[in-house]
């Protein structure tokens, strides 16, 4: 676990069109397996990958609220498909359109969960910057805790709303 | 050795190296015994096969890793993966080859999965992702796609089928039900119709029948008043007679004053010739008497005619008046004459158009018999071979009310001699008939099997085709009898 948290920079890397990034965690969201694909682009070695909770990705630019509807959604044993800017180990950041989903083991207990996370199209990433930079913004305003998440997920809500779709059509939509 | 596995065999292989080794160095010491070069290298070559051996047991356990993961993919578990990979270990290259073939695998279960799942749900919007699946996995995941998009589509006519169904359901059912008011309505107006038909006959017969009557009356009553007409024309002549009388004994009255003036002239010249004169005078005495008497007699038949011509005037009279009253009732009665005359004509009508309402009500009444026939042999489907629809569907084309009407009832009475009514024996049967095929292909497989469903709505159809046509002749049939 890498204690020092990277520094973020303005550097962007980009997924290749023809693959994907797989990971494998377990309950808690530690790291279990990565791909070469999620080696090389973020810049960990598998070994400091693997026991690794998931968050080591975490760009400070996302809004709390995503990972909350995320993990709400998995712990419901249903997949999720989000947007997410995450953060390399050198500090640059790559966009993702992430597909999650829990990994159920023979009895049909989930037993960890899956992610292949693939190359977003551009106008999505656009979209997505917009739409989190003011859930951010009211997370800040609402100054954290569950104010913040309330203040976020309304906002969301609304975007949804306007459009007069649920989250997941919208999400595979854009 | 070729039943051995690969291990087995490597430690063979090493086992005979190493005795082969043993043998050699044995030998060296024995030709040059032992120097130091020899004691260096022989350790060095130790070494080195305790490291290759080590190298090989390496490759061996990552091959039983790479093994395993493969026999639980095989095995239908694709979760599994290698990890903690070394790098530039000899298997380092398969390692992370298998583990993309099954992150590609699994992926793409997982994709044909959510998206047959959602599309189950109708959510079309959630399509398998073909970004980062390579070859044939993306090719497939394309197919996927495809043919979620058509089963979405099937599964929106589905559930339009199923609604449809519904809805039909629900109104095959209400239909049955409404006809069936129609039906109890139509078999009370037709006994109605046909109280009101048999009145109107009566009615229409009695007025014929009456007329006759009346018109022997109106000629009686004409003669009487010819009867009086002439009476009163001959009491005129007697009235006219009884004057030209009058005159007659003013004539006689008359002669006999003037013969008796004579006679008295005849007597006092008789009395002047005197004795020779006697013989006359008493001649003249005598006619004077006459004259006397004549006129007396004249006078009293004066007075009888005088009283007669006051009867004939009075006669004259009433005649004059009864032949107003007859003239008057003889207009009356002509008129009245005229009236029964029209009434019994529009009884006649009448009883035409309640015939002919007749006949139309009870051809509505075995139009709804067969629409309410139809619909059970429909009903059928849905409510199985032994519901009550069902056994209503079996009465065949001799049982139903048509056919009773047609083959023994009134139908034959009524309509047997006209054209239209040949017309209607054929199609009424291919109705019944054809209802009954289509419920003869109900057996166990009809739900699954599209052709027999073809030939069930083929026979349905047939029925439906032969119902227009007794439609059409039960029309032709009413028109023909009464005109259009
Ligand atoms: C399978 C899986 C994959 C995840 N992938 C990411 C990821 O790519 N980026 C990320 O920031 N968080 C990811 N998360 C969520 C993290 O576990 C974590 O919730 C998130 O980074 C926010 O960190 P926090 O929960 O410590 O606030 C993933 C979680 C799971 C279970």
């Amino acid at each position: 676990m890498s204690a020092v948290r990277p520094t973020p920079t303005q550097q962007e890397k980009v997924l290749n069109d023809e693959d994907f990034i797989v990971s494998k965690t377990d309950l808690r969201g530690i790291i279990t397996y990565g791909n070469r694909v999620f080696i090389g682009i973020s810049g960990y070695e598998e070994s400091e990958l693997l026991g690794a909770p998931h968050n080591i990705l975490r760009h400070p630019d996302m809004p709390r609220v995503v990972f909350k509807l995320l993990w709400d959604t998995i712990q419901a044993g249903r997949e999720i498909n989000a947007y997410v800017k995450n953060l390399a180990k050198d500090g640059s950041f790559y966009w993702v359109f992430a597909n999650i989903t829990p990994a159920f083991d023979e009895r049909g207990a989930v037993s960890g969960y899956y992610s292949v996370r693939r190359k977003p199209k551009a106008a999505a990433i656009e979209t997505f910057t917009g739409i989190y930079r003011a859930m951010l913004e009211a997370e800040r305003r609402a100054g954290g805790g569950q104010a913040a998440m309330k203040a976020s997920q309304a906002l969301l809500e609304q975007t949804l709303q306007e459009k007069g779709v649920s989250y997941d059509e919208f999400v595979l939509g854009v | 050795m070729t039943n051995l596995s690969l291990g087995s065999r490597i430690h063979l292989l090493a086992g005979v190296a190493f005795l082969l080794y043993v043998a050699f160095a044995f030998l060296g010491f024995r030709a040059a015994g032992a120097n130091g070069w020899m004691i260096t290298l022989m350790t060095l070559s130790v070494v080195v096969f305790i490291l290759m051996l080590y190298t090989l047991h390496r490759i061996q356990v990552a091959l039983a890793r790479i093994t395993a993961r493969m026999e639980e993919a095989a095995g239908g578990n694709l979760a599994g993966r290698i990890t903690g990979i070394r790098k530039g270990a000899a298997t380092e290259a398969a390692a992370w080859a298998l583990n993309d073939l099954l992150d590609q695998v699994e992926a793409y279960f997982r994709e044909t999965n959510a998206a047959f799942e959602h599309a189950q749900k109708g959510l079309t919007f959630r399509k398998a992702m073909t970004s980062g699946l390579h070859g044939a996995f993306r090719q497939s995941l394309e197919r996927v796609n495809v043919s979620v998009e058509a089963m979405a589509d099937s599964q929106r006519l589905v559930q339009k089928e199923r609604l449809l169904a519904r809805v039909g359901e629900l109104s095959a059912v209400n239909l049955v039900k409404d006809l069936k008011t129609i039906q109890d309505f139509l078999v009370a107006q037709n006994q109605d119709m046909r109280v009101v038909a048999n009145l109107s006959r009566e009615t229409a017969e009695e007025a014929e029948a009456s007329t006759a009557g009346i018109q022997a009356i109106v000629a009686d009553l004409n003669r009487v008043i010819d009867l009086i007409d002439s009476t009163h024309g001959q009491i005129t002549q007697i009235h006219e007679k009884s004057s030209e009388i009058q005159q007659i004994i003013q004539v006689i009255t008359e002669v006999a004053d003037k013969t008796n003036l004579l006679a008295l002239n005849a007597a006092i010249e008789a009395a002047h010739a005197g004795e020779a004169g006697k013989g006359f005078a008493v001649v003249a005495e005598e006619v004077r008497t006459l004259s006397e008497n004549t006129k007396d007699a004249a006078a009293s038949i004066a007075a009888s005619i005088g009283s007669f011509g006051l009867a004939t005037t009075r006669m004259m009279n009433d005649a004059g008046h009864m032949k107003e009253i007859a003239d008057t009732s003889r207009s009356a009665i002509t008129e009245f004459a005229g009236q029964f005359q029209r009434f019994s004509e529009s009884a006649r009508t009448s009883l035409a158009q309640v015939t002919r309402a007749q006949d139309k009500g009870f051809t509505s009444l075995v139009k709804v018999d067969h629409f309410v026939f139809k619909q059970n042999g429909y009903r059928t489907l849905q409510a199985g071979l032994d519901s009550a629809e069902a056994k209503a569907a079996r009465t065949d084309h001799h049982q139903c009310r048509l056919g009773l009407w047609y083959e023994q009832g009134e139908g034959k009475k009524a309509f047997g001699q006209l054209a239209c009514y040949d017309r209607l024996a054929l199609p009424h049967a291919r109705v019944h008939g054809n209802v009954h095929a289509a419920m003869g292909l109900l057996n166990e497989r009809w739900e699954s099997d599209p052709a027999l469903q073809e030939d069930v709505v083929a026979a349905f159809q047939a029925a439906e085709q032969a119902s227009d046509e007794v439609m059409d002749a039960l029309d032709c049939m009413v028109t023909e009898r009464h005109g259009g």
